[in-house]
């Protein structure tokens, strides 16, 4: 049997019966270094995907705030905000009022890449790495992806200090998570309208291999507005205040003896006639002045069709006394000293004239009153 | 076109914006309205009370329920033999034949609004009479406020038809009125002693 030629490199023939009769290897000219590098180059071709790596990156999520940048260096803009969550949000954000500010916030979606391998776990992490210039104006707040993220309970204010768990994963996969921003009522010395921005990065380290990759987010805040909100409410125990254009109260049948009060009505003897009264709520909110106290302030813009008959007063306490509240454009301040979100009960009284003959009026009757905060 | 556009964004961003009346954003003032509407009905009611004159008064009690008020004379006999519990006695002018009047002042106090008229009466009359014939229940003859002197000044309320007390009363003011029992000196069938009661209905009417 012969031996091949030293010069022959070892080669699998592609068939037994293609070999050449008495020979074992089949010669070529290539050189043994060269096949090797071509071997190497081959099996690292096949060893590992094209383009894997180790990567987290940024897209929209669908409904979401579309970002723009890129996949690594990601922008999200939040348009105009305000901490009474009034209006409509920018497309794609969803917004929750709360009873201390509000809440703006989009889906977003992390890619993650783990250089082909599914089996590693990894995590990714946010940090505030340029916060707002007004952070107390301006909260960023995340929601993992294990989450709905449409609540504001699931969101939790990210740091510029420890890291937040944005995602936890296993494999290569695109998994959703919230970014939000938290509007805080905010008013005094602090207080801020304007623009603002902020950088946040994300951090995904791959728990197998302990590679990281960076990916950020610009959150940009095109206007944060002041904000006022005057709402009134049924007091406990007081004549229902619906809701209307923009409310409505029915003090129902009324007489100038003061007969019969309906639910949640008073009366009150009174020279000339009745007074029916009732407790009712007004409740300021306003956020982002410089000042932490509002007006309230209170006229008669409609007046009842026979004001000799009816004529609404109002009292800081049920048994009066009793004022007459003007006729617009005159005003009966309530109070100067508003404070946000402090609810104030006040006593609306109708009186009822208990006049008799040509000048006696029964039937039904309106009129309207138009409560005014100014913060000043 | 981008001095344009500087001015469109500046117009945007001083623009106050309203939603409803109840809240708006970039301005320091809300203003939300109240609608207030009412049915005005006419009103009366009348009232009684312990009387003000100036002679002894039986309590007038309001109860809350029925009968509205009530006003106990007391023990009571034809003779005028018993102290007056309240209010006054006047002893039978001829013992044995003429009725003891136990009596005393109240007060009507009329009310009424959304009225087309101030012209009014209240009118008296016993509706539950006394289950003893022995015993009835009398009022002022002269329907005045003058405090009687004499028994003779009482008539009995009509207990068929009602009797008119006060006319044109003014709406808001006290009448002084009289009321009293008058207790027969009967005897045989029909007289009863102990507890008795009997109701008088006052009516106001504005027409």
């Amino acid at each position: 049997m012969m031996r091949a030629n030293e010069n022959e490199t070892l080669k699998a023939p592609f068939s037994p019966a293609a070999q050449q009769a008495g020979k074992v290897c089949q010669g070529t000219r290539a050189s043994s270094h060269a096949a090797l590098i071509i071997l190497v180059l081959v099996l690292l071709t096949f060893s590992f995907p094209l383009n894997a790596q180790t990567k987290v990156t940024l897209s929209s999520a669908p409904g979401g705030v579309v970002l723009g940048g890129t996949n690594t260096a990601a922008t999200a803009g939040f348009g105009t905000v305000n901490a009474l969550a009034i209006g409509t949000p920018t497309a794609g954000l969803t917004v929750i009022a709360l009873n201390n500010g509000a809440l703006y916030f989009t889906p977003y979606n992390l890619t993650i890449q783990l250089n082909g391998n599914n089996s590693h776990t990894a995590t990714v992490t946010a940090l505030i790495t340029t916060n707002f210039t007004h952070p107390a104006a301006l909260v960023l707040e995340s929601c993992p992806n294990n989450l709905s993220c449409n609540g504001a309970g699931q969101y939790s204010a990210l740091s510029t200090v420890t890291p937040t768990t944005v995602a936890s994963v296993v494999g290569e996969v695109t998994v959703t998570a919230g970014l939000g921003i938290f509007v805080p009522d905010n008013d005094g010395a602090g207080a801020f309208t304007g623009s603002d921005s902020a950088r946040i990065t994300l951090t995904m380290i791959d728990n197998n291999s302990g590679k990281t990759a960076t990916a950020t987010i610009d959150v940009s805040v095109t206007s944060l507005q002041t904000s006022v909100q005057l709402t009134l409410g049924t007091a406990p125990g007081g004549l229902t205040i619906s809701p209307a254009a923009d409310y409505s109260a029915n003090f129902g049948n009324v007489n100038g003896l003061g007969i019969g009060p309906g639910a949640g009505l008073s009366t009150l003897s009174v020279a000339g006639g009745s007074v029916y009264h009732t407790p009712y709520l007004l409740n300021p909110v306003f956020s982002d002045f410089s000042s932490t106290t509002a007006t309230l302030k209170v006229s008669v813009s409609t007046n009842f069709a026979h004001p000799a008959i009816l004529a609404l007063e109002d009292a800081s306490s049920s048994g009066g006394p009793y004022s007459v509240i003007p006729n617009s454009p005159t005003t009966l301040t309530i109070t100067t000293t508003a404070a946000n979100r402090g609810s104030i009960t006040r006593h609306l009284g109708l009186f009822v004239s208990n006049v008799n003959g040509p000048a006696a009026f029964t039937g039904s009757d309106s009129a309207t009153l138009t409560f005014t905060m100014t913060v000043p | 076109m981008k001095k344009y556009s500087i001015v469109i964004l500046a117009l945007m961003a001083f623009t106050t914006a309203a939603f409803a009346g109840t809240q708006a954003t970039n301005t320091n003032t809300v203003s939300p309205t109240l609608q207030i509407s009412a049915n005005v009905q006419k009103a009366i009611r009348l009232t009684l009370s312990t009387g003000t004159a100036a002679t002894p008064h039986c309590t007038v009690t309001a109860t809350g329920g029925t009968p509205d008020y009530t006003m106990s004379f007391g023990t009571v006999d034809a003779l005028a033999i018993n102290a007056p519990t309240c209010g006054s006695v006047f002893a039978p002018a001829v013992p044995g034949v003429d009725s003891a009047i136990y009596w005393s002042d109240y007060n009507l106090t009329p009310m009424f609004t959304g009225q087309s008229t101030t012209n009014n009466t209240i009118t008296a009359q016993v509706t539950t009479n006394f289950t003893a014939a022995d015993i009835s229940v009398v009022r002022d003859t002269a329907n005045s406020s003058t405090v009687p002197t004499a028994a003779n000044q009482f008539s009995a309320v009509g207990t068929g038809s009602a009797d008119t007390i006060v006319t044109n009363g003014a709406n808001g003011t006290a009448v002084t009125r009289f009321i009293g029992v008058a207790v027969a000196p009967t005897n045989g069938a029909g007289t009863l002693t102990g507890a008795q009661t009997a109701t008088v209905t006052f009516t106001l009417t504005v027409n």
